[in-house]
Parts: C-alpha cells; sequence; structure tokens
C-alpha cells in the first residue's frame, strides 16, 4: 500500500476556510517561534561588532548600523587567556573520555557478556545511583573530593567520570545488541576476553562512542560552576569557569568585547551540532528514556 | 537466570571434578569480575561514600583548619530553626509551578503543530534545538543583556507605549523571568522527543477518523494526544525531578536575590556550603531533601502500583 500523503490534516482538509485560516495562524506562530530562537543567538554575534557606544544605545538595533568593527576579536581574544581554558577544558574532555571508554566500557562488557555472580545484584548496584538526585549529595562529594587531596586537580574530574550509571546503561545496552557467537568464535580460537573487548568489541562500538563523546563534550565545555569549586588555581579553570568568572561578573568591560568573547564560546558547539546533526538527535533519544 | 540468556558465554566449566568449588568459580568468573572491578572501586569511591558520608557529616560540624567535631542534632537544629529554610522551599515549590504553567505545555504544543509542517521541518527542527547547544554561560551573559533595563525586550515594550518591566530586579518578575529563559534553551530537546511520538502514530487512524466524521481539533483531541499519553506522563515526572533541583540559573543571575526571591532550596544548601562554609548544614539540608524526595518517590511507586492492581 502507498503511504498516505498527509498527516493530522489530509489533503481535503486544506480546501476547507476555517482550516486554512487555522494552518495559517499555525505556520505564523512557528515563524515567531523560529525568529524567537535564530534572534537572540544573532544578535549575540552582532553585538560583538558594533562600536561600545552603539551596544549601549536604546533602543537597540539588530544589526551594526555605523560599521562593523571586526578588531573586537583581536581586543577579544587578548582579554583573557582564551587558549589556556580552551586547552583545560579540552584536557577534561579527553581524560574523562579515556576513563569513559576504558572504566565504563569494561563493566558494560563484563555485565553483559560475561559470567558474575550474583549479576543482579551488581546491576542494582550500579543503577540504583540513578534514583539518587545529585544535588543532595554534593557538599559530601566535595568534602570527599578533598579528603582524597584530589581537589585543584584534574583527576578531581577524570576519576569521577567513571562513576557514570546512565553511561554504563547505554554501553550495556549497545553491547547486548552485539551477536556472542562473534567473541565465542575468538574465545575458541584462544583470544584471552581481553582481546575480545579490545579487537572485537571496541572497533564495533564506535558509534556508541561517538554518542558518548558528544555527551562528554557538552558536559565538559558547558560546566562552569562544579569547576569553580574543585579548581582554586585560576591557571586550572575551564573556559566556561574563566569566562563566568572573568566575563559575565566583570563590572567594567565593554559590553561589545563581551559579545564577541561570548561569540568565541558559542561558535565550537554550534559548528559541531550542525555538522554532527544526526548523531546529537540519536542521542538525544537515548537520553531522553534516562530515568 | 544466568543460564537462561543467550547472550551469556565464557569459559565452560572444564575444570576437573577434584578442583575445589573455590577454584572453579574463580576460573568462570575470573575476567567478569576483572572487567568490573574498576567500575565498582570508581562508583564506590565517588558515589557511594559521598552518599553515605552525607549522612554523617550532618552530625558534625565541620572545620578545615580545627578538625571535625561531632555535634549530633545541632545542625537539624539550627535548619528547623532557620526562617530562610521555609523561603527557599516555597521559591522551589514556585519555581516547579511555573516550570510546569510556562514551560511544560510548550514543547507538545509546537511538536504537534511542526509535525505537520509539509516543508522546512528539518530547518525549523535545527532552529528549536539550536539553544540547547549554548553554553550555560553565553545563556547568562545573553539574557543578563536581554533583560537588562535598557535591553530589546524594553526597548519592544516601550516602543509599544508600555511602561519598561525590570525584569531581574522586581521581586515578582525574577523567577518567571528566570523560568522563561530556561524554557527558551531547552524546550527544543523535550520538543524533539515528542515530535518523534507524534510522527509514529499511523496515518490511516487519522484517514479512518476523517472518514467517520472526526474535525481536526477531534483528531488531535481522540488520536494524538492519547496516542503520546505516556510520554508526557514520563517527562511530567522527569521536569518534576529535575526542577527540584534547579539552582545554577538562579546563582548565576541573581545570586538568589532580589531579597532572596529566587533562593531555592538546592541554592540554599550551595550558599551555605559555599558562602557560610558551614558544611554541617549544608549536609544537613541535603539529607533532608534526599529524604523528601526518596519519601516522595517510594509513595508514588506505591500508588502506581495501587492503580496497576
Amino acid at each position: 500500500m502507498k503511504p498516505l500523503d498527509r498527516g493530522i490534516m489530509s489533503p481535503h482538509d486544506f480546501k476547507r476556510r476555517p482550516n486554512q485560516i487555522g494552518y495559517g495562524i499555525m505556520i505564523l506562530v512557528i515563524i515567531a517561534m523560529v525568529a524567537s530562537m535564530l534572534y537572540p543567538i544573532l544578535s549575540t554575534l552582532f553585538n560583538g561588532m558594533k562600536a561600545n557606544v552603539e551596544v549601549n544605545s536604546f533602543p537597540p538595533h539588530f544589526l551594526p548600523q555605523d560599521g562593523w568593527h571586526f578588531e573586537n576579536y583581536k581586543k577579544a581574544w587578548n582579554f583573557i587567556e582564551l587558549p589556556l581554558f580552551f586547552r583545560n577544558t579540552m584536557f577534561i574532555f579527553l581524560g574523562n573520555m579515556v576513563v569513559t571508554i576504558g572504566v565504563l566500557g569494561l563493566a558494560a562488557f563484563s555485565l553483559s557478556k560475561l559470567n558474575v555472580p550474583r549479576k543482579k545484584m551488581v546491576q542494582f548496584f550500579f543503577m540504583m545511583t540513578l534514583f539518587i538526585p545529585p544535588t543532595t549529595y554534593i557538599i559530601p562529594n566535595f568534602l570527599n573530593l578533598k579528603d582524597l587531596g584530589l581537589l585543584n586537580t584534574f583527576a578531581a574530574f577524570w576519576l569521577p567520570a567513571g562513576a557514570n550509571a546512565f553511561f554504563l546503561l547505554l554501553l550495556k545496552n549497545f553491547f547486548d545488541d552485539l551477536h556472542f557467537e562473534m567473541f565465542e568464535a575468538a574465545r575458541i580460537d584462544g583470544a584471552s576476553e581481553w582481546r575480545t573487548y579490545t579487537q572485537i568489541a571496541v572497533p564495533l562500538s564506535i558509534p556508541i562512542f561517538s554518542t558518548l563523546a558528544i555527551f562528554v563534550f557538552s558536559t565538559a565545555w558547558n560546566d562552569w560552576f562544579w569547576p569553580s569549586l574543585v579548581m582554586h588555581n585560576n591557571q586550572r579553570y575551564p573556559l566556561a569557569t574563566a569566562i563566568y568568572k572573568y566575563v559575565i561578573e566583570a563590572q567594567r568591560m565593554d559590553v561589545n568585547i563581551r559579545f564577541a568573547i561570548l561569540t568565541f564560546v558559542m561558535l565550537p558547539p554550534i559548528a559541531i551540532f550542525l555538522v554532527f546533526q544526526k548523531y546529537i538527535m540519536r542521542g538525544l533519544h537515548l537520553g531522553g528514556v534516562k530515568g | 537466570m544466568e543460564q537462561s540468556t543467550p547472550a551469556m558465554y565464557g569459559p565452560p566449566d572444564t575444570a576437573p571434578k577434584q578442583k575445589s568449588r573455590l577454584a572453579r568459580g574463580t576460573r568462570k568468573y575470573f575476567w567478569g569480575l576483572l572487567f568490573l572491578l574498576p567500575a565498582i572501586a570508581i562508583f564506590i569511591l565517588f558515589l557511594w561514600v559521598p552518599i553515605v558520608k552525607g549522612f554523617v557529616y550532618s552530625f558534625y560540624h565541620i572545620d578545615f583548619v580545627k578538625g571535625d567535631n561531632f555535634v549530633g542534632f545541632d545542625n537539624y537544629k539550627s535548619v528547623f530553626g532557620d526562617s530562610d529554610v521555609l523561603i527557599a522551599v516555597k521559591n522551589t515549590l514556585y519555581y516547579m509551578l511555573l516550570c510546569l504553567v510556562i514551560g511544560f505545555w510548550v514543547p507538545i504544543l509546537f511538536a504537534i503543530a511542526i509535525s505537520e509542517l509539509r516543508r522546512f521541518q528539518g530547518f525549523v527542527r535545527v532552529a528549536a534545538y539550536l539553544p540547547n547547544v549554548l553554553p550555560f554561560v553565553v545563556l547568562y551573559g545573553l539574557w543578563r543583556w536581554f533583560y537588562d533595563s535598557v535591553g530589546p525586550i524594553n526597548g519592544l515594550i516601550t516602543k509599544m507605549g508600555l511602561d519598561p518591566i525590570a525584569f531581574m530586579t522586581n521581586k515578582s518578575w525574577s523567577m518567571i523571568s528566570i523560568v522563561f529563559m530556561e524554557t527558551w534553551q531547552s524546550f527544543g530537546s523535550a520538543m524533539l522527543i515528542y515530535l518523534a511520538a507524534v510522527l509514529s502514530i499511523p496515518r490511516d487512524w487519522y484517514e479512518a477518523a476523517e472518514i467517520d466524521g472526526a474535525g481536526v481539533w477531534n483528531r488531535i483531541r481522540y488520536i494524538t494526544l492519547p496516542s503520546i499519553s505516556k510520554l508526557v506522563g514520563l517527562l511530567l515526572i522527569l521536569q518534576i525531578i529535575a526542577t527540584t533541583q534547579g539552582y545554577q540559573s538562579q546563582l548565576a543571575m541573581l545570586d538568589g536575590g532580589p531579597n532572596k526571591a529566587t533562593l531555592t532550596y538546592s541554592l540554599y544548601i550551595v550558599k551555605n556550603a559555599f558562602t557560610r562554609l558551614d558544611y554541617g548544614v549544608a549536609s544537613a539540608l541535603g539529607v533532608l531533601m534526599f529524604l523528601v524526595l526518596g519519601g516522595i518517590g517510594v509513595l508514588q511507586y506505591r500508588l502506581q502500583r495501587k492503580g496497576e492492581n
């Protein structure tokens, strides 16, 4: 049967006047929504190119009317040590990724494909943590890091990255769908479990690892509050924390330069999103069912 | 249980009979346990220990210099004697309510509307999701300017001949402004989840309803909405859980002000710890929150099971 060329409304409905009016209103509302999504993002971009007098004028205009000031970007680049903070963020991201794949990947593989005594209880031990709201233990979490002597080190981000039951669940679900005959064959050929994991399971898991990479990246790029507590040496702040402390909270600062810096921080995730749209939308569906 | 899952495999039990049970168990489970070990250690060290320690710390006065000392229920007494706790609870409930009233229905409405677009659907989806990828610090910087007394929103309002609104500094507007900002940023992700559900409804159901004489409204009312109702319930619970814990926007935009109008419970925990450096009281507040949320969770689970029987 040919798929029906209709949604809730059929071609026939479109011939009736009340429906046409309703549909027209709906289109207008959607256009207004799209405009209100894009306008603030674009105004960040354009405010970064205005002269400071113009950003502060009232009422504000959307496009720069008194020349495009690209030299703002140069000033913005030199305002704080962006490359240093960027390096810190990438450092956190890469370490978190290594721990996620190393620790959680191994554990998920074990739960999915290997013999584990009392597997139900072991899974409960991991998954139970999903039901405890993180804010209730944010303070002891901080004190615990202090007791372990991890404050002000990057290990304070890397090691706890392995304590993520949600990622463990995603990895386990992925491994559950891999055929066990493949691993059986490798084992009969004399491969150790370590080899079956690194040489069979890991190469097959590139899709789920990329999805996790997007999650881990967006956390590392976004998180500003927790790093501001854990790191007290400002040379180790990740980008988001540095921007919050030195740009958002800055009392005396040219508004156009502020927006130029915000543009720098905003463009990489937007670019990544536009390029990897498909994977991100898929990750969203995985994320949508988290409990 | 373990034998019944076909995905299970491992060294078969071929160990000689005379070997002890322990040795056979070790051989059978060696790799499985070895691979789990790092994760178990990290979960204990960075999740379970803090969760348990929260209860312990709530009975101590924490002092980084002189060392901790046991104070019994003093931390809890000071929590119950603190009028700000009541304000914080009220603000949290108000915040949760506003998130439902302002934010919850928006993604459902747009999911249904966008599913009916015949062209540019991909573009509209991307545009709606775009604010989600903005880093929080950009969101805060941008919306501080948007809500400014000389910002674009007030520009529009004065152009229409109305009085400007102090979105941030007026007590009755500040929480609404924060919820509106958060809805702007995050409604796209919920919208995409709803949209997938709406698009998966079989088209011939609508065809059948139309033949039976149902108008467009009735098709939405009796087909679309019932089909996504379970998802609506799930996202409702997730939103309620998430909003009980909201504090970052309130902290970044207004620091809990003006005059404690955006001081939520979670923000009060954070402020007790990192502004007043009273980690014991902050831990006690965390434990109380844990007990209340856990209690609600158990209650909800019980009610759900009763409903099913």
